[in-house]
């Protein structure tokens, strides 16, 4: 072993969790046991993971306020909502666990909002058939991560803060021997060999300019997985949450949380048309997001939109007293961030990236993805949400398979007698890739590549698409690449944000051409993807998931068929709860 | 409108000179200044809306979040410090491994009483929920304890924030580690006996919290426990949410 690899800071763990958002601390919770070491690593401080920003809620069936739902209903929405693309067993679990979870959470110190009556108080949520998300105010991310943070904090689990993994590493036999990574305060390298590796790193909406997302969803793990062997899947599948804010410029993107429309602000266009009864009449405002995004987007092109090419949102009819107390971020963000009053006034919004459904493929009983050893959870995974993510059913998903993939983890680690060994070479040429910035004389800033990636993004691979359309942004995203091969940092080592967005750009490029290959792939318009040249869903393309790998390139891979006692529930065309709600009506 | 930002750096002051927007905030200006003038300045930021708790700086003398600092509120002349109190690693970047330290030496996890089985009602107007939301308006940013006189003498102390947490969990009924928790906070050299209610740190919270409260509460149970002697708490009167149905 070089001097070099041999005198580096090095930590090995039972299981090690890359990620310390929601996903990643309820996997490291399940994981710690006694006798088994468990570490987590984040790219930022504790608690300012990506998932704090959760507003709305988190989706779980108990039926608290309306008591017709359950999890067949609850399963029913996702995979409705999802555009049946969807892993159904993923979904299944999902359904069945999330009411324990969000209890367990409870048990641990979190304290949701109540019902009179004393029971969890659950509030509407776009294209969930009843009331369903559990709550803390507009902050349950907040809450929910602190409470696992502390969790954490009580069960001896070894943190380590704004810590970036660069590469996940791999024994000779293909399995998963642990990762490197670097300290961004000192900029020195530090190698983590673990038995086991969960990998909870988020999304990317940072691909797009217009986003909701926090500086961290750059998509490193999706990347960091990707080159390693794994499979990624649906990867076209990007979601923009209808209503982002659109004025002053700097707030651009940021989320107006869909409980504004669940606690009853409607939507008008420039004419003062209420457009959503004429796109879905049925379920209005309150229709999943793919459908509210692009109608916004519709009014937007048809010359109905407002000065900053948006939509109105409205909630003034609701009073003061209300939305004070129900909505309060929203309220204070709006006064402060754009001095706008929304108890007496109504605000612009616009579609803005907000999740990416595609991911890490894993399966539903332990997360487990194609690489031995490697698990994956959360928003970096994929399978849940098919073509469309349910509000609030993230949240859920970090929750229930959070604690899977603890659980696949920690029994996979168990089987394991030892760390898998690590190659030296392949460390040493990785730090050489990862310093190499620093050595580039003129060459290109990394903000710049990432500005214009952005453009690329949202001008090719937006909310609407079209063949030839992607075949230009394709083109130009691999122009770029080229060039991004070629970027240059200043400064020294210590915490030098240049030389992070250098890491954080090449993760995006990786996983924005997977994104136009998909999307390639998937002729047909499904969910959040919307095609002009094919215009409609194709019973032909539902029975279809993308799969990509670095070795395979694009493959379409049948998408798992529910057994008889699920596809009954699809039968009446209504949620079963719906049903059940119905007929009591009718017996009365 | 043309503002000048003096930021003060590890390598000492530097200044830009900075054509803002209208309702543009302070984050918006550091990243214009990183992404167009100089790609080494470093700060902290992450979710731009005031809920992570990221981007706590000294903004013209005076604690406050990056991204919910408008400048129209600030003149022609911007100045920006990292946090007091705090090593610091790179410009505007500080060591936060004291607060955190602080915050893990209160104990800042649920210990559940071993008696209560089921997850506990807290209706909207219990006093416990009281107490609870105190803390969970927190977003662990760290400006109060930059601000915090305190600090400058006695660098032990636990400061404003780790103390509010724990009184949030003293007064919390599920919770069965209040005993070891009043000790640590009840500590001559780090513990509440140092604030002097100065306020500072309630001026600067972004969330409007009022750690001196939690602080005088918690001086006032160590008082009572000190001449009253030790009582077993009453467990209060529970409803028990069905696990069945929520
Ligand atoms: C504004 C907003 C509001 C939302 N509201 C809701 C809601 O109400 N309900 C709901 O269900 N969902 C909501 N969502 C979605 C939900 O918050 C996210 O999908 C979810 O939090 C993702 O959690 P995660 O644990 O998968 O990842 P994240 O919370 O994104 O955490 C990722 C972690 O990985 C770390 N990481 C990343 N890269 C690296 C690397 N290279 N090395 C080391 N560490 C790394 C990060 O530092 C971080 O700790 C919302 C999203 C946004 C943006
Ligand atoms: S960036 Fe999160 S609080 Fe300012």
């Amino acid at each position: 072993m070089s001097t070099q690899v041999a005198t580096l800071e090095s930590h090995t763990f039972d299981v090690l969790v890359i990620g310390s958002g929601g996903a990643g601390l309820r996997a490291a919770v399940q994981a710690s046991v006694p006798g088994v070491s468990v570490g987590i690593i984040g790219k930022s401080l504790l608690g300012k993971a990506h998932t704090v920003m959760a507003e709305g809620g988190v989706a779980a069936s108990f039926g608290n306020v309306d008591r017709w739902d359950g999890w067949e209903t609850h399963f029913y929405d996702t995979m409705r909502s999802g555009h049946f693309i969807n892993d159904y067993r993923i979904a299944e679990k999902f359904a069945h666990e999330a009411t324990e979870r969000v209890l367990e959470l409870e048990e641990w110190g979190a304290v949701f909002d109540r019902t009179p009556d004393g029971k969890i108080m659950q509030r509407p949520f776009g294209a969930h058939s009843f009331r369903r998300l559990a709550h803390i105010g507009d902050r349950t991310g907040m809450e929910l991560l602190r409470t696992l943070q502390y969790k954490a904090i009580s069960q001896d689990i070894e943190i380590f803060q704004e810590v970036t993994v660069t590469k996940l590493l791999k024994d000779e036999a293909g399995r998963i021997a642990g990762a490197l990574a670097y300290y961004r305060a000192t900029g020195d390298f530090v190698l983590f060999r673990a038995k086991a590796v969960v990998l909870a790193t988020g999304g990317w909406g940072k691909l797009y300019k217009v986003t909701s997302n926090s500086w961290e969803s750059t998509g490193d793990g999706g990347a960091l997985a990707y080159r390693a062997g794994a499979e990624m899947m649906d990867m076209e599948m990007v979601q923009f949450h209808p209503t982002g804010m659109v004025w002053p410029p700097g707030v651009r993107g940021l989320l107006v949380t869909e409980g504004v429309r669940g606690e009853g602000g409607l939507l008008y266009n420039s004419e003062g048309e209420r457009f959503m009864l004429q796109y879905d009449p049925e379920r209005k405002e309150l229709s999943s997001r793919d459908v509210v995004a692009r109608s916004i987007f519709k009014e937007v092109q048809a010359g109905r939109g407002t000065p900053h090419g948006g939509a109105w949102l409205d909630i003034t009819h609701k009073g003061p007293e209300f939305i004070k107390r129900k909505l309060p971020g929203m309220y204070e963000q709006y006064l402060t961030l754009a001095d706008v009053d929304i108890t007496k006034e109504k605000f612009e919004v616009a579609p803005t990236c907000h999740y990416t459904m595609g991911g890490v493929r894993a399966e539903a009983e332990t997360c487990a993805t194609n690489i031995p050893g490697l698990f994956a959870a959360g928003e970096v995974a994929c399978g849940l949400h098919g073509a469309n993510r349910l509000g609030g059913n993230s949240l859920a998903d970090l929750l229930v398979f959070g604690r899977r993939a603890g659980e696949g983890a920690l029994a996979y680690a168990r089987d394991v007698a030892e760390a898998s060994s690590v190659n030296a070479q392949e460390i040493e040429t990785e730090m050489a890739r990862v310093m190499a910035p620093f050595s580039v004389s003129h060459g290109e800033n990394p903000f710049e590549i990432h500005e214009e990636l952005q453009d690329i993004m949202s001008a090719h691979a937006g909310i609407v698409r079209s063949g030839p359309d992607l075949e230009k942004g394709l083109a130009k995203l691999q122009a770029l690449t080229d060039r991004a091969t070629n970027m240059a940092v200043s400064g020294s080592r210590v915490y030098n944000p240049g030389w992070h967005a250098v890491f954080d750009v090449q993760s995006m490029l990786a996983l924005a051409e997977l994104i136009f290959r998909g999307a390639l792939a998937r002729q047909e318009s499904r969910g959040a993807h919307w095609r002009t040249d094919y215009p409609d869903e194709l019973p032909e393309m539902g029975q279809w998931n993308f799969v990509q790998s670095i070795d395979e390139g694009v493959q379409a891979v049948p998408v798992p068929q529910m057994p008889k006692e699920l596809s009954r529930l699809f039968e009446r065309g209504m949620a079963p709860g719906a049903w059940t709600k119905q007929q009591e009506g009718k017996e009365n | 409108m043309q503002v000048t930002v003096r930021v003060e750096r590890s390598t000492g002051t530097a200044s830009y000179s900075v054509d803002t927007k209208a309702q543009q905030t302070v984050l918006d200006v550091l990243f214009y200044i990183q992404n167009e003038l100089d790609e080494t300045l470093s700060f902290r930021c992450s979710c731009r809306v005031g809920m992570c708790g990221s981007c706590g700086m000294v903004i013209n003398g005076k604690e406050g979040l990056a991204c919910r600092t408008g400048l129209d509120r600030l003149g022609p002349v911007v100045t920006l410090q990292p946090m007091r109190h705090q090593g610091r690693i790179k410009d505007l970047v500080v060591d936060m491994g004291d607060f955190f330290s602080k915050y893990e030496a209160v104990r800042p996890y649920l210990t559940p009483r071993p008696e209560v089985q089921d997850p506990i009602v807290a209706s909207p107007r219990s006093k416990l929920r009281e107490a609870i939301d105190l803390g969970l308006e927190c977003i662990s940013c760290g400006l109060c304890l930059s601000a915090c006189d305190v600090m400058t003498a006695v660098p032990e102390f636990l400061g404003p924030a780790a103390l509010n947490r724990a009184y949030n969990l003293i007064a919390d009924v599920r919770d069965d580690a209040r005993d070891r928790r009043l000790a640590v906070v009840g500590q001559a050299r780090s513990g509440v006996w140092q604030c002097h209610t100065h306020m500072s740190c309630v001026e600067v919270c972004p969330k409007n919290i009022a750690p001196t409260r939690a602080i005088a509460q918690l001086k006032q149970k160590l008082i009572v426990r000190r001449f009253m002697g030790h009582r077993e708490r009453p467990i209060p009167k529970l409803q028990y949410i069905v696990k069945e149905g929520g």
